[in-house]
Formats: structure tokens, C-alpha cells, sequence
């Protein structure tokens, strides 16, 4: 199956609220995402995602593999997401360069690593393992960052680089949470992008992000509550001049809108997919 | 131990025991203290948690008040971190946790009524299966429960008690004193539905979900009621549809 089949142009997070008015009034959109843990279990939420799926092309996208625990991926989780792929056959699986497991618990939050080489050991192995029971590529996505280590000798976009090239894996570019980490860590997102292959690229996140005090300085915090920003609108241009007009996919997980809401959004970032794939120059006139 | 090991188990300790002496020193500040950006992280694990604890518990909730259940929930997210990523697992403990949290101790039927709630947690997500066709009964020499069902013994009108306490039902009283309830929560298509159950009818499901056998669940229900009709009891749980 081609990793893209049906599935270039936008699409957006689907979320529960939204499911039953998808179903009801099919949308046109180019495709849907949804978080692989929501749906390993049985009951009315797998049905309807059964039915979606002959109506969409489905990306998974899963947030508690924890492909930065020391400890190794959880082998248990791993086959209930292989399951999960099995059953839905989605056009994409994606999950974060982070972890989330220490000892048994799992700590509901894509968290921090530092860079370094033994990192970059752990996280292939991760992602080797994954991708051999899955038999398939996965995208590996940058979380958004509050915190950075004293010894984190390698830059983020140069470690998910490396970890494409090592494993094969290919790369999900969030947006916004390149914003998000460089604003709250005084690097420059034009300059994180720019170094970031494009050649690993598959897919791209957008959402919005909350500006929030801390200790009197601002923190952005990477909520999924509210509308793409025009500065983070401007990165994906620069994105998709850099990358071509990679599938893309809008989030909002909380104050989640009508579904309307997000279709505009999946409709803005469709408009700059098609100029993009006109040529590179019009993208970054955009 | 290699060093990411370390620092993962340091980075836990400072989101779930207070505890950032080992995780603050690894962690550089630059312009925000180590200390507030941990708190970023330790503040989004304890309110995304306590939001999943939330929306499994509605009635407890409502029952402690949202404030005191925010409370309650921090120390159970403490004690009692999820195992599993898939957060409608999660929160499984806590019926037992407020039998015996300190503050809850004395509202002898809150932990039975969250152990209602929790029965239809999991019967939303319970795994599919077949039911048994009637016609097929007496072929299935080895029948069990369906996965979504529950039986729940309460000394408590625990059944009363989340009924007057929906969002749609305004004040009501609940009678606390009307004696205990037999029930069976389970997944009804996509309804998940309960109904209170006969003595003689929960000692035959439960001995059936028990044995897998229909004749011990036969001698169960009469153990419990000599007069209980055994047709009736079958035929209930077939046309329930809770027979596999």
C-alpha cells in the first residue's frame, strides 16, 4: 500500500465530539488522524472508527510508545498497537521523539531527552523494534519543549536527522512545536527548519498554542486550544517551500470548536499545500 | 545504571514525589528556573490525569465536590500512577483508595458507587463478543459472560444514588437506609445500560461467569432462591444478549 495513498492535501485531528457529525455529513477533507490509545480497546468508539475508515484514509498517531524510554518499549503496548494498525490499515503511524514510561508508570506527557549519542542509541532501537513488528515506516515527530538538558550536546533537528538515516524512519514536522520549543528555549524556528531534511519529511503538524506566565516570563504551552497563529502559519509556509507540499494535518485537543472551525483551518493549509505544489517560490511568497 | 536511565528516574520523581533535587541539576534554567519548568511539566501530568479521573467519575464527583475530588485525585495520581497508556484504563484503583482515604472513609457507600462508575467505564470499552444464539444453547457446553458485564454487590442503593445524580435530575432525595442492590452493568449495542438483579438471578450469572457452566449456575440460583424459575433466568440472559 502506498504510504500516501488518497491521503495528500489536509486533514484534520479527529476527535470524539467530531466523530458522529464526520459520519452524518462527510466532509470533504483529504484525510483524518486519530491517537492510536483512544482506540484499543472494543465498543462504540472502534465501530465508528471501523466506519470512518471505509470512508477516509486514516493516519494513526500514538503518544504513549515511549520511543525515548531507557527501559525500552513497553512490549505489551506494542502489540496492541500492531493490532490497532492491522485492523485500521492507516495510510500513516506516527509517534514522538520523547519519553513517557519509567518503572512501570506512564506518565501522561510527551517528556523531554537530552541529545547525546546514548540518547540516539536507545531511540533507535525504539523505533527498530517498532518498525519490525509494525513492518512498516514510522514517522517520528519533534515535541514541543519547556525544558532542555545541561548535556545535550546534539541539536534536535540534527538527532531526528540521524535517527531518519539510522532507521529508516521517516519524519513528522510539527510546526507549532518548533515554535513552541524555540520560543521557550531562545532558539530560532526559521533556523531549526532549515535544518531539518527534507527528504525525511512525510507529514506535518499545526496547531495552536496558549502564551501562560511563568515565574513572570512567558511560557508558550502547546495546548491544542485555539487557531493556528500567523507567525506559525508563516514557519509552514517557509516549511512547504523547503519541504514540497507534504500531507497535513491540523490539531485541536482542547476548548475542541465545531467542526467547521477546524475545516477552515484544514482549508488554509490545503490553499498553501496547492500553491506549494505549483513551486516553491509562490509557498514563500505566501 | 547508563545515564538516561538516571535521569528518566530523577525526571519521574520530580513529577510524581515533589522530589527535583537529582532532575533540577540536570536541567538548564536560562532565564526560567529549572524548578518552574519542571512545574510545566508536573503541572500538565496531574491535570490531564485528574481531567481522565474526572470524566470516569461524574458522580463522585458531584457527590464530593469537583474541588475536594481534584484533591483526592492528586494523591491517588501519586500512589497510583496509570501503568498503561490507554487512559480509559485508568483509574481502576480508586474505588478501593477512597474505601480508605481519610477524608472519604466515613461516606460508606462513595466507593461502591465508584465502583458502579467504574463497571461502566469498562463496559464502554470492554472487548467484542459474539453473543450466544439461543438456538445454539444447548450445543455450548461452555458459555460465559460477555466481556462488558460487571456484577456489582452493594450494601448501598447505589443504583438510587446514580440516578439522582445525573446532570439532567435536579436535587431529590435518595433514601440511604432502603437496603442494598444486586446489579448487572454491561454494554447494550452502544448503550451502556444497568438493572438491579433478583438474588436467584446474580447467583446464576455470577456462578456462570464463575464455571462456565450452565448447571452449577442452575444449583447457585436455586441455592439463593428454591422458588426461582430457571427458565426465566436463561431466558433473560439471551435476550439480554449477555451470554457468550
Amino acid at each position: 500500500m502506498d504510504a500516501r495513498q488518497g491521503g495528500d492535501g489536509s486533514g484534520i485531528g479527529l476527535r470524539s465530539p467530531h466523530v458522529a457529525e464526520v459520519l452524518v455529513t462527510r466532509p470533504a477533507i483529504g484525510w483524518l488522524e486519530v491517537h492510536a490509545e483512544n482506540y484499543m480497546g472494543g465498543g462504540p468508539s472502534v465501530r465508528a472508527l471501523e466506519r470512518i475508515r471505509r470512508e477516509y484514509p486514516v493516519s494513526i498517531h500514538g503518544v504513549g510508545l515511549s520511543l525515548g524510554a531507557a527501559d525500552g518499549v513497553d512490549a505489551g503496548h506494542l502489540e496492541r498497537l500492531a493490532g490497532l494498525v492491522d485492523r485500521i490499515q492507516p495510510m500513516l503511524v506516527s509517534e514522538h521523539l520523547s519519553w513517557s514510561t519509567i518503572g512501570g508508570a506512564y506518565l501522561n506527557h510527551l517528556l523531554p531527552l537530552p541529545y547525546t549519542d546514548e540518547t540516539l542509541a536507545v531511540v533507535y532501537a525504539n523505533v527498530a523494534r517498532a518498525q519490525d513488528r509494525l513492518r512498516r515506516r514510522l514517522l517520528v515527530e519533534n515535541p514541543s519543549s519547556y525544558a532542555r538538558f545541561e548535556h545535550s550536546p546534539i541539536a534536535e533537528a540534527e538527532f531526528l536527522n540521524e535517527l531518519a538515516r539510522r532507521s529508516g524512519c521517516g519524519l513528522l514536522c510539527d510546526v507549532n512545536n518548533i515554535y513552541v520549543s524555540c520560543r521557550n528555549l531562545g532558539d530560532d524556528p526559521a533556523a531549526y527548519l532549515d535544518c531539518v531534511d527534507p527528504a525525511a519529511v512525510e507529514e506535518i503538524h499545526l496547531a495552536g498554542h496558549a502564551v501562560n506566565d511563568a515565574d513572570g516570563q512567558p511560557i508558550l504551552i502547546d495546548d491544542h486550544g485555539s487557531r493556528v497563529t500567523d507567525a506559525v502559519w508563516r514557519l509552514y509556509a517557509r516549511g512547504l517551500a523547503r519541504f514540497g507540499p507534504v500531507a497535513t494535518l491540523v490539531e485541536w485537543d482542547t476548548d475542541i470548536p465545531p467542526l467547521a472551525v477546524l475545516l477552515e483551518e484544514a482549508a488554509t493549509a490545503a490553499g498553501m499545500l496547492r500553491t506549494a505544489g505549483r513551486g516553491g517560490d509562490d509557498a514563500r511568497a505566501a | 545504571m547508563p545515564a538516561l536511565r538516571e535521569l528518566q528516574a530523577a525526571f519521574g520523581a520530580a513529577i510524581l514525589a515533589d522530589d527535583e533535587r537529582a532532575a533540577a541539576a540536570g536541567v538548564r534554567a536560562d532565564g526560567l528556573s529549572a524548578s518552574a519548568r519542571l512545574a510545566v511539566y508536573r503541572h500538565h501530568v496531574f491535570t490531564s490525569l485528574a481531567a481522565v479521573l474526572e470524566s470516569t467519575y461524574p458522580v463522585v464527583v458531584r457527590l464530593v465536590d469537583r474541588r475536594f475530588f481534584g484533591y483526592a485525585a492528586h494523591r491517588y495520581i501519586r500512589d497510583h500512577p496509570p501503568s498503561s497508556p490507554c487512559l480509559f484504563e485508568y483509574g481502576a484503583m480508586l474505588p478501593d483508595f477512597l474505601e480508605r482515604f481519610g477524608p472519604t472513609r466515613h461516606l460508606a457507600y462513595l466507593s461502591d458507587v465508584a465502583r458502579l462508575e467504574w463497571a461502566m467505564n469498562a463496559a464502554l470499552h470492554a472487548a467484542e463478543a459474539a453473543p450466544i444464539a439461543p438456538e445454539s444453547l444447548l450445543a455450548s457446553p461452555d458459555v460465559s459472560l460477555h466481556p462488558s458485564v460487571t456484577l456489582l454487590s452493594s450494601a448501598w442503593p447505589v443504583d438510587a444514588i446514580w440516578r439522582a445524580n445525573q446532570p439532567d435530575v435536579g436535587g431529590g432525595t435518595v433514601d440511604l437506609t432502603a437496603g442494598g442492590v444486586r446489579l448487572q452493568v454491561w454494554r447494550a449495542g452502544d448503550e451502556v445500560v444497568f438493572r438491579a438483579l433478583s438474588p436467584a438471578g446474580f447467583a446464576f450469572r455470577d456462578t456462570l461467569a464463575r464455571t462456565h457452566g450452565l448447571e452449577d449456575a442452575a444449583v447457585a440460583a436455586l441455592d439463593a432462591d428454591p422458588a426461582a424459575d430457571l427458565a426465566v433466568l436463561i431466558r433473560e440472559v439471551l435476550d439480554e444478549e449477555v451470554l457468550v
